[in-house]
């Protein structure tokens, strides 16, 4: 079986918010299970093994963004260059699975370019975030989010009440929205219905 | 040999010179048997797909995506156009213009392991002077990114050449010179207008063709007409821009307004006429990555006088194929355009010399020297181990 590829823009020691702490959950006892790969934000480039992961850090090219809109464009540059060393490294990939739209745009660049399906894990949106899309800057990300939902194979989200926000508020086939509770064998089960 | 061409700008969609560059080189390159696809921008009113003069045109509608400013659209339309790029066939190369189009193109050389090269038109810092704020940040960032990301940078002067090495820390030994091409006949035949409707009959023309931003220097020919007070010159300005209302302004408070008349945007036709009947054009950038409107005079039959910057520095020797003068200073622009009125035989020798001039600026060689420029960079990539691994 070729690896997964997680991309995410924080996992630990690089935290933001709680997305990192759910990862580093997730994750470890998973790469024990099956081949996994880890690309994220870091200082500067470079490969190391963390929590029993082989995680792809790489640095920030563009150190000046003067919003979060272009901030994500330019962090998903770097993901780009980081996700593509893993995958030809590892001589391909069964899957790209990204986290929230911050590292989307990179799992859409890397699901068109080598043909292989992309999983997005939603926790939250824009819609969530701001509780209204009332400004330019609000309507750019929404944009990017439904976008990368509708490029997407499948998403994952943690209940039924996101399943039914994605639904009703980006057009997304409920059908291709999956309710995990988000432990290790909850994605291993989904993970197999993809890769044999 | 294929080559993925990314462009923000091509006909017709163009917004300064960068399309018509991409435009003819793309279309030379095809003549001389490579296989060019450009990927561009549309706003709807062009076809997605079509063929141009043998050359294979790919334009992304971005406006799916909404966006607060210029730059986020950029972006916007470099992610559509980075997946866009993936269902459009194999190729060899990536060649990219300018910032505009450095998202995508970085994205893709990740992607695909193929070679990126870079031209670079301008910069940001030479454009505005100097970095004010995060949006100027950003781009001259991205701007180093795309030179360093880059196997090689063409630029189109010995003076960007500087300006790249010294401002975006490129290494020299990655850029390669090559001047822009001039096409005889761009401009096509003149309309038939009145001279009268522009000039009395004793009144010379001293033409500017230019956006009016601080840049190009259009106040400096306002500065030299008042200086000047000659009453058989008529100044006439084409082209719009930002600088518009000062430049009136300006020409009131000199005392100038009957001498300096604003024609705004022309058509090609009606440019060709006013080249015709220019005695001088005149030039006075600031900043001037190559000057290709220099070019343009020359081939209409006009003598230029230039300010000694930049391209234009480069293309002009003084007293040879036109005049140049000291970047910045209106009383050397006076001087000059006086040089140029009281001189017949220094006038003739400038216009039948700039003839010669243009023989060293066809697009037949800019393709002969950028297809050196691939064969180059991909036998590089060949004997080295950077490479897609499955």
């Amino acid at each position: 079986m070729r690896p997964i590829v997680h991309i995410t823009w924080e996992y630990s020691p690089y935290v933001v918010g709680a997305l990192s702490q759910e990862l580093g959950r997730v994750l470890p006892p998973l790469a024990r299970e099956i081949p996994l790969l880890l690309v994220v934000k870091g200082d500067m480039d470079g490969v190391s093994v963390v929590d029993g992961i082989r995680t792809y850090k790489v640095g920030q090219s563009v150190r000046t963004s003067p919003h979060v809109l272009i901030y994500s464009h330019v962090l998903n540059l770097d993901l780009v260059r980081g996700a593509s060393n893993a995958v030809y490294e590892s001589g391909g990939a069964s899957l790209f699975h990204s986290h929230d739209w911050l590292s989307s745009i990179a799992g859409v660049y890397l699901a068109s370019s080598f043909k292989i399906p992309l999983i997005v894990s939603v926790y939250s949106t824009e819609i969530t975030r701001a509780h209204a899309i009332s400004s330019l800057l609000n309507m750019g990300i929404y944009d990017v989010e439904r976008h990368c939902f509708h490029r997407a194979e499948a998403l994952l989200v943690a209940n039924e009440d996101m399943r039914r926000h994605l639904t009703e508020h980006y057009g997304v086939d409920a059908g291709k929205v999956s309710v995990l509770k988000g432990t290790t064998r909850d994605l291993l089960g989904f993970y197999h219905r993809w890769v044999k | 040999m294929r080559v993925l061409m990314i462009t923000w700008e091509y006909p017709p969609h163009v917004v300064g010179g960068l399309g018509r560059h991409v435009f003819h080189l793309s279309k030379t390159l095809v003549a001389k048997g490579v296989d060019v696809k450009v990927l561009t921008f549309t706003d709807g009113s062009s076809a997605a797909e079509e063929r141009i003069g043998g050359v294979e045109v790919v334009r992304v509608n971005p406006y799916c995506l909404r966006y607060p400013d210029f730059i986020s659209w950029i972006h916007g339309l470099n992610m559509l156009m980075a997946e866009r790029a993936c269902s459009m066939g194999d190729f060899d190369i990536i060649h990219v213009h300018d910032w505009l189009s450095a998202p995508s193109s970085i994205a893709l050389k990740h992607l695909t392991r193929k070679p990126l090269i870079a031209t670079i038109h301008s910069t940001e810092t030479g454009r505005r002077g100097e970095l004010r704020n995060d949006y100027e940040r950003h781009i001259h960032e991205l701007e180093w990114l795309l030179s360093y990301e880059a196997w090689g940078v063409i630029c189109c002067s010995n003076y960007m050449l500087r300006e790249v090495s010294s401002n975006l820390g490129c290494p020299q030994e990655k850029i390669k010179v090559i001047p822009n091409g001039y096409e005889q006949s761009s401009l096509g035949p003149p309309a038939p207008l009145n001279r009268r409707s522009y000039a009395e009959d004793n009144e010379k023309i001293v033409l500017y063709v230019g956006r009016l931003v601080h840049e190009k220097g259009p106040h400096l020919l306002v500065e030299a007409a008042s200086k000047l007070r000659r009453g058989d010159l008529k100044f006439l300005i084409v082209g719009e821009g930002s600088m518009k209302p000062y430049l009136v302004d300006l020409t009131k408070k000199l005392g100038v307004a009957d001498k300096v008349y604003f024609l705004g945007h022309v058509s090609d036709a009606e440019l060709s006429a006013l080249y015709q009947w220019a005695w001088m054009a005149v030039f006075p950038s600031l900043y001037e990555p190559f000057g290709i409107v220099a070019l343009e005079a020359m081939g209409a039959g006009a003598p230029v006088i230039v300010s000694a910057v930049g391209g234009l520095d480069e293309i002009v020797q003084d007293g040879q194929n036109g005049l140049k003068f000291l970047p910045g200073w209106s009383d050397s622009l006076a001087y000059n355009i006086n040089r140029m009125m009281n001189n017949g035989a220094l006038r003739e020798r400038c216009i039948e010399n700039a003839r010669q001039t243009l023989g060293r600026y066809s697009w037949g060689m800019v393709a002969d020297e950028t297809i050196k420029i691939y064969n180059r960079i991909l036998g590089e990539y060949v004997r080295g181990t950077w490479k897609p691994t499955f």
